[in-house]
C-alpha cells in the first residue's frame, strides 16, 4: 500500500466528511437494493430453492463474508483483488491468499467517477473509480494488491487511476489469441504475477500447493457445470438465482461455495424428478450476452426479463461476470511445475471469449461459444446488452447478429447506462422482444 | 359478432379505435396532457358514442403505447411493435417493414405475412428522429409545425444538419439561419436529418419491402419525401396513420376474444 502522503495523480482530495457522508448514503442505498433484489427473486419464484438462502447471505457486500475476510487478514492472510477474469485464481489460492473480484456494479458511484473521467467512459469503469473515491467497496478496500488486465482502454486507464490508492499488478493480455508468440508472452505474464504473489504473501507457491489449488478450482468448475446442465432442461431455477450463485464464486470461499452449489444441485435434481418448475416450462428462453453485469445494481436486465409480461426466463449468459467465470478448468497432463504453469496460461488465454481479441479469422470463439450455448440451452432469443461506452461489445454486435440470423435466432441490441431511470423504456423493449418470441412459436 | 377496443396511450395523444368483427366503426383522439388516464377515459367514451356501442357490448379492451399501463378499462397490453406489425399488415397486406414515427420515439418493425413481428429496432431514448424534433425546429424557424412539410418541398437543394439530438439540431438550425439559408432549405434539412436516422434504423433490420410508414409523423409530406429519397423506395402510408397503434391493439383484442392466445 502506498503511503498517504504520496501525491495522487488522478484521485481528488475529498474532505473526509464528504467521503463519509457519501459512503453512508450509497451504502444504505446498496443495502436496500440488495434486499429488494432478493425479495423480488423470491416473489418471482415463491417456491425458490431452500439452498438459495446461503447465497442470499453471502451476497451481502457488507455482511458475513466481509467480516470473514477481515478476520483472515488480521491473522496475516493477504487479499488479492482482480478486475478481470483473466486473473489466475489458482496462483492466488496456492499462495494461501484470498481472491476477490472488485469491479463495481453500483450505479450511484458512476456519477462520482464523472468527476475524474468523461461520461463517455464505460460506467463499469466510472463506477469502480467512484467506489474507490468514497472507500465503498469492502473487497477493494481489503485488497492488498489488485490484478488489472488491460483488455480495453477503460481498464488501461482505470489501472493508473486506482494506482493512486492501491498496489496495482498489471497484466497485458495479447490481442491475438491464436499465435505461438501470444501464448509465450502470456506465459511470461503469468510467471511475473506468480513472483508478485509470492513476494506479497511471503509464501512460496510449491508444486504441491499449486496442484491443490488447481484441483480446488476443477471441483468448483464441476459443480458449476452441473448447475449449468440443470438449466438446459425445463426451468428448474430462475436465471437470476443461477446468476447470483455464479457471481458469488468470485467473493466467497471457493471450497465452501462448491459444497453449497452441489447442495443446490441436489435439491434441483429432486425438484426436476417431481416436475416442480420455477416457472411454466413454455416460458420464452433467453440468453444475455455483452457487457458484464455486477451485483447488486446491475441486476436491471435479468430482473426485467423475468418479471416481464409475457414472462421470460434467463437460461444462460455469455458474460464475464457469470457463466464465463468457471466454465473451463485448467487441464493438466503432468503435475510438474512447468506443466501446471503452462496449463494455467493456456486456460486463461485460450478459453476466454472476450471481445478484446482479434485474429485473421475474426474472434470466432465467442460466436461459436454463443451458438453452442443457444443450442444447448434451447434458447429462443438473445439479448445483446451493451452499456454505453463499451466499444468492444458494441462493435462486435453486427457480426454476432449475422451469425444468429443464420440459425434464425432473434437477437435484440439493448443499450443502457448505470441508471435506474430508463427501466420504463427498457421494459417496453424487453416485453416486445419476449412477445415476439412467444408469437413466433404459437401462432 | 365481436366488438373490441384498442387504446394507444401515446406520449402526446391518446387514440382509441372501436372494431366490430375487424371493421373499424369509430376512431377518436385527444391530447394525453398531465392526466393521461382521465384524458383516455374521455376519448374512450367519445369513441363508443361515435360507434353507438354500449360498454357492455365490448368483449375486450387492450392498450398499447408508452403509457399502456395507465390505460383505463384495459384488460391487457400489447407492445407497440406488436401492434404496429399487426395493423400495418392488416392495412397494407404487402408491407413487411412498418416504420412508426411518433412524437418522441421512432421504431421500425420487420413482419411476416401474418402481421407477426420478426424483428424490431427502436430509436433509443432520443427524440431527434421523431415528431418533437419537427416541432422544436419549427419553433426555431418561427413557422407552424404543419407548414414545415409543404415549406420543405419548395427547397431547391439540401443543406446538411446533424440530428444527433434535438438541442444540437437546433443549434445547427440557428447557424443555418445565420448563414441566411432560406426557410424551405432549412425545413428540408430538418426532414433529411430525421430521415437519415430512420433509414439507418431500417437498414439495421435489412431493407424488407414493402415499407409502410405509420404514426403521427406519417402525415407529414416533408418527412415522407425525405424518407423516400433516403431509402430509394416507395413509402406506403395508410389512411389514418396515427391510429395504427390503437388499431393493432384492437385487432389483437379480436383474436384474443376469439380464443387465440395472441
Amino acid at each position: 500500500m502506498k503511503s498517504q502522503s504520496a501525491e495522487k495523480k488522478y484521485l481528488p482530495d475529498m474532505p473526509q466528511k464528504e467521503v463519509e457522508e457519501l459512503n453512508a448514503s450509497v451504502k444504505a442505498a446498496s443495502e436496500r437494493i440488495m434486499a429488494d433484489n432478493i425479495e423480488r427473486m423470491k416473489k418471482t419464484d415463491p417456491n425458490r430453492p431452500a439452498a438459495m438462502q446461503y447465497f442470499d447471505e453471502v451476497s451481502n457486500f457488507f455482511g458475513m463474508r466481509q467480516k470473514e475476510i477481515q478476520e483472515a487478514k488480521a491473522q496475516g492472510r493477504k487479499v488479492i483483488g482482480y478486475l478481470c477474469v483473466f486473473a489466475p485464481i489458482e496462483l492466488i489460492l496456492a499462495a494461501d491468499a484470498i481472491p476477490v473480484r472488485v469491479n463495481s456494479g453500483w450505479y450511484d458511484t458512476s456519477k462520482l467517477g464523472d468527476r475524474i473521467v468523461p461520461v463517455e467512459v464505460c460506467p463499469v469503469i466510472r463506477s469502480t473509480i467512484g467506489a474507490k473515491m468514497i472507500d465503498l467497496s469492502p473487497y477493494l478496500e481489503l485488497s492488498d494488491a489488485v490484478i488489472s488486465t488491460l483488455t480495453c482502454d477503460g481498464q488501461t486507464k482505470l489501472s493508473e487511476i486506482l494506482s493512486d490508492a492501491k498496489q496495482m499488478w498489471i497484466m497485458t493480455p495479447p490481442r491475438v489469441k491464436d499465435s505461438a508468440q501470444s501464448l509465450h508472452l502470456w506465459k511470461e505474464e503469468i510467471k511475473a504475477i506468480k513472483t508478485q504473489i509470492e513476494k506479497l504473501t511471503g509464501n512460496k507457491i510449491t508444486p504441491k500447493k499449486l496442484k491443490e489449488a488447481i484441483e480446488t478450482m476443477q471441483k468448483a468448475t464441476k459443480a458449476f457445470r452441473r448447475l449449468q446442465d440443470l438449466r438446459k432442461g425445463n426451468p428448474v431455477i430462475m436465471g437470476r438465482d443461477a446468476m447470483l450463485v455464479n457471481q458469488m464464486s468470485m467473493w466467497d470461499d471457493i471450497k465452501r461455495w462448491t459444497k453449497k452449489t452441489e447442495a443446490l444441485c441436489d435439491e434441483l435434481e429432486k425438484r426436476a424428478e417431481k416436475n416442480e418448475w420455477a416457472c411454466p416450462p413454455d416460458t420464452p428462453r433467453v440468453i444475455v450476452t455483452g457487457t458484464p453485469m455486477f451485483w447488486p445494481d446491475n441486476w436491471k436486465l435479468p430482473t426485467l426479463i423475468e418479471e416481464a409480461t409475457p414472462q421470460g426466463i434467463l437460461v444462460g449468459d455469455e458474460l464475464c461476470s457469470s457463466d464465463r467465470v468457471l466454465y473451463d478448468p485448467v487441464g493438466i497432463d503432468e503435475w510438474t511445475m512447468d506443466d501446471m504453469i503452462n496449463g494455467i496460461a493456456e486456460r486463461y488465454l485460450m478459453a476466454s471469449t472476450c471481445p478484446c481479441f482479434t485474429s485473421k479469422d475474426g474472434n470466432e470463439d465467442r460466436v461459436n461459444w454463443l451458438l453452442n450455448k443457444v443450442k444447448d440451452t434451447k434458447a429462443q432469443g438473445v439479448i445483446y446488452y451493451v452499456i454505453r461506452g463499451c466499444m468492444l461489445y458494441a462493435m462486435e454486435y453486427s457480426r454476432v447478429k449475422k451469425a444468429l440470423d443464420k440459425v434464425d435466432i432473434p437477437v435484440y441490441y439493448l443499450d443502457t447506462e448505470y441508471t435506474r431511470e430508463d427501466v420504463g423504456q427498457m421494459k417496453t423493449r424487453v416485453e416486445a422482444f419476449l412477445e415476439m418470441l412467444s408469437a413466433r412459436v404459437d401462432f | 359478432m365481436v366488438t373490441t377496443v384498442g387504446i394507444d396511450m401515446g406520449i402526446q395523444t391518446v387514440k382509441v379505435v372501436v372494431l366490430k368483427d375487424r371493421q373499424v366503426v369509430a376512431r377518436a383522439k385527444g391530447f394525453s396532457g398531465f392526466e393521461p388516464t382521465k384524458a383516455a377515459e374521455e376519448v374512450f367514451v367519445q369513441a363508443l358514442d361515435a360507434a353507438k356501442v354500449a360498454r357492455e357490448e365490448v368483449s375486450l379492451v387492450l392498450s398499447t403505447g408508452s403509457g399502456m399501463d395507465m390505460a383505463p378499462y384495459s384488460n391487457g397490453t400489447v407492445s407497440m411493435m406488436g401492434a404496429d406489425a399487426r395493423a400495418g399488415v392488416f392495412l397494407i397486406p404487402t408491407a413487411r417493414t412498418v416504420v412508426d414515427v411518433g412524437a418522441e420515439e421512432a421504431r421500425a418493425v420487420k413482419c411476416d405475412e401474418r402481421g407477426i413481428m420478426m424483428d424490431f429496432v427502436v430509436n433509443e431514448r432520443c427524440a431527434a428522429g421523431a415528431g418533437t424534433f419537427i416541432e422544436a425546429m419549427a419553433r426555431a424557424l418561427e413557422v407552424k409545425m404543419e407548414e414545415m412539410g409543404p415549406l420543405s418541398l419548395k427547397a431547391e437543394r439540401a443543406s446538411p444538419i446533424n440530428a444527433s439530438c434535438v438541442i444540437f439540431g437546433e443549434s445547427d438550425v440557428v447557424s443555418l439561419i445565420h448563414r441566411q439559408e432560406s426557410k424551405p432549405e432549412i425545413a428540408r434539412a430538418v426532414f433529411d436529418a430525421m430521415a437519415d436516422r430512420i433509414s439507418s434504423m431500417v437498414h439495421r433490420l435489412g431493407i424488407n419491402p414493402d415499407v409502410a410508414l405509420v404514426g403521427g409523423v406519417a402525415k407529414d409530406v416533408g418527412f415522407i419525401a425525405s424518407l423516400k429519397r433516403k431509402l430509394g423506395l416507395e413509402i406506403l402510408v395508410p389512411e389514418y396513420p396515427e391510429f395504427v397503434g390503437a388499431l393493432g391493439a384492437a385487432l389483437t383484442a379480436t383474436s384474443r376474444a376469439k380464443g387465440a392466445s395472441k
